[in-house]
């Protein structure tokens, strides 16, 4: 699903923000990628987004050499690719259905699509009462779930969650989380860069840990690791 | 992909409300680089119909002198007649001079008051098989012997004839200038439409960024983000461009008729036919400024 091979990055010349990245992940995998702040998380988030290209390396998203994919294909290899902040990135003046329908609408789907999908993924994330709120009537939670539902709606097989629990109390960040292992059981592979310690200690999955541009573990039914 | 036009458009409309202050600028600026562009090609046309006129006034007229013997005249006119450009020649006296003036200047009988007796000299008319010999007949003229005693200004004997072309080398020089002032003035208000686009749809750019991002992330063709502002400075371009048709249609409508009257002998009048393609160049050329402004914009602040 996922492939990094010898990946570096660099802002300023001599100076890493990453380093002989290599990471393979299979296709249904549940990953959390630790580390604090500055390790390097993000960047490796913007790089399979490709938003950023590597220094060097190689890699590769959904079969797709990223390094060597043409700009205006961009597009289409982020239409496999959901994503999840952790400040929603909810547009304020369009409901939670409009939010989710936007992201079909700028790709192109039809209404009739719109009509059964969003509903349909907005009862998967448990807000089909909330369907008519706009962002500022919903808590921090359910903005989530709004996001999540709109990274999902069109089904992709890879979901990318960029501290997706940030802003949430630990009740509501858990059953984000639960939210996300389910849309993992339906086959999705799912990345979450976080640094909440207790998610990541009680979910026992698979961990990456980066620190200052390193992979310096990457274990089955890890642990978050570090001592603050 | 299918295309969604009811929404673009209503991107685009949105916009065009939001930004009204800077959109209505860009509208003025547009209108009036295009305004001048219309009357630049009416006038243009107008001048070519005068001087298209003028040109085919074949006739070549030599003013002779007062007083000369009949034979003299004669004899001019054989010469000129053997020449094989000449069509004909008519002789025009004195008198005959005067009562086709006064015909003309019916309309405004001081003149022939002012009139001291009959200053007008008698002519000899010439017309010719080809219009594009004259300035050849001309210049045989002028070399004629017997003209140049007869002629009514010996001292210079180019100014005893009259042919259209010395009307149309003047006009000619007058409208040179005109044009140049009229493609400085046109490129310089081009410029500043283009300036003017630009930032709109930079300011829209701005002010819809949070959805432009959103829009990247679920992986929107870029196509399909930039099409609103395309389609944005297009509809600012389109509106000028409706102004100046519809000043350009005012000024048809009232003071071409008023100008019909005061010069009757010009030839000016635009068909609907050369009216509908100047409104077709104004169109396209609108088009074509709003799209390369919006395109600058998104070039600089649109990264996709």
């Amino acid at each position: 699903m996922l492939l990094m091979r010898g990946v570096n990055k660099y802002y300023t010349p001599g100076k890493a923000a990453l380093q002989d990245c290599n990471v393979m992940i299979g296709a249904g995998e549940f990953v959390f990628l630790v580390g604090h702040s500055g390790s390097g998380k993000s960047t490796f988030i913007r790089l399979l987004l490709r938003e950023l290209i590597p220094s060097s390396g190689q890699i590769v998203v959904a079969g797709q050499d990223l390094v060597k994919m043409k700009s205006w294909k961009v597009p289409y290899l982020r239409r496999n690719i959901g994503c999840v902040f952790q400040d929603f990135k909810l547009l304020p003046n369009k409901t939670a259905f409009e939010n989710v329908a936007f992201a079909l609408q700028v790709i192109g789907k039809s209404k009739h699509v719109i009509r059964t999908q969003v509903p349909e993924v907005l009862r998967l994330v448990g807000l089909e009462d909330k369907v008519q709120s706009y962002p500022d009537e919903l808590s921090g939670g359910e903005q989530q779930r709004v996001s999540i539902a709109r990274a999902f709606v069109n089904r992709p097989p890879l979901l990318l969650c960029d501290e997706p629990t940030g802003n949430l109390d630990p009740q509501t960040s858990l059953g984000i989380m639960k939210l996300l292992e389910r849309i993992n059981k339906t086959g999705t592979t799912v990345l979450v860069a976080t640094h909440d310690r207790d998610m990541v200690d009680s979910m026992r999955r698979r961990v990456i840990a980066l620190e200052s541009g390193h992979v310096i573990r990457d274990q089955d039914r890890g642990v978050y690791g570090y001592v603050d | 992909m299918s295309i969604n036009i009811q929404y673009f458009a209503g991107e685009s409309w949105q916009n065009f409300r939001r930004n009204w202050v800077m959109t209505f600028g860009a509208v003025i600026t547009i209108y009036l680089s295009l305004l001048l562009v219309g009357v630049f090609l009416v006038t243009g046309i107008v001048v070519n119909r005068i001087v298209k006129d003028v040109e085919e006034k074949v006739t070549i007229q030599v003013f002779l002198r007062d007083g000369i013997s009949p034979e003299d005249v004669d004899a001019l006119q054989k010469d000129i007649l053997a020449d094989p450009l000449v069509k004909s020649v008519r002789y025009t006296s004195k008198e005959k001079a005067l009562e086709i003036f006064s015909g003309q200047m019916e309309g405004s009988p001081g003149i022939l008051e002012q009139m001291a007796g009959n200053p007008l000299p008698a002519s000899l008319d010439i017309d010719l098989k080809d219009p594009r010999t004259v300035r050849e007949m001309a210049d045989s003229i002028l070399k004629n012997e017997t003209f140049l005693s007869v002629c009514d200004r010996p001292e210079d004997p180019e100014r005893s004839l009259k042919y259209g072309q010395q009307i149309v080398d003047k006009l000619f020089a007058f409208t040179r200038v005109i044009r140049i002032v009229e493609i400085a003035f046109v490129s310089m208000l081009a410029t500043v439409s283009l300036i003017f686009i630009s930032n709109t749809i930079r300011l829209a750019i701005y002010a819809r960024r949070k959805e432009i991002g959103i829009m990247r992330l679920v992986g929107a063709s870029n196509w399909f983000i930039r099409t609103p502002f395309l389609l944005e400075g297009m509809l600012q371009a389109l509106a000028g461009a409706a102004l100046a048709i519809a000043t350009l249609v005012i000024v048809q409508v009232t003071v071409f008729p008023r100008l019909k009257d005061a010069v009757r002998f010009l030839a000016i009048d635009l068909g609907t036919g050369t009216f509908i393609q100047i409104s077709a160049i104004l169109v396209f050329s609108g088009i074509f400024i709003g799209l390369v402004g919006s395109a600058f914009a998104m070039r600089r602040y649109l990264k996709v």
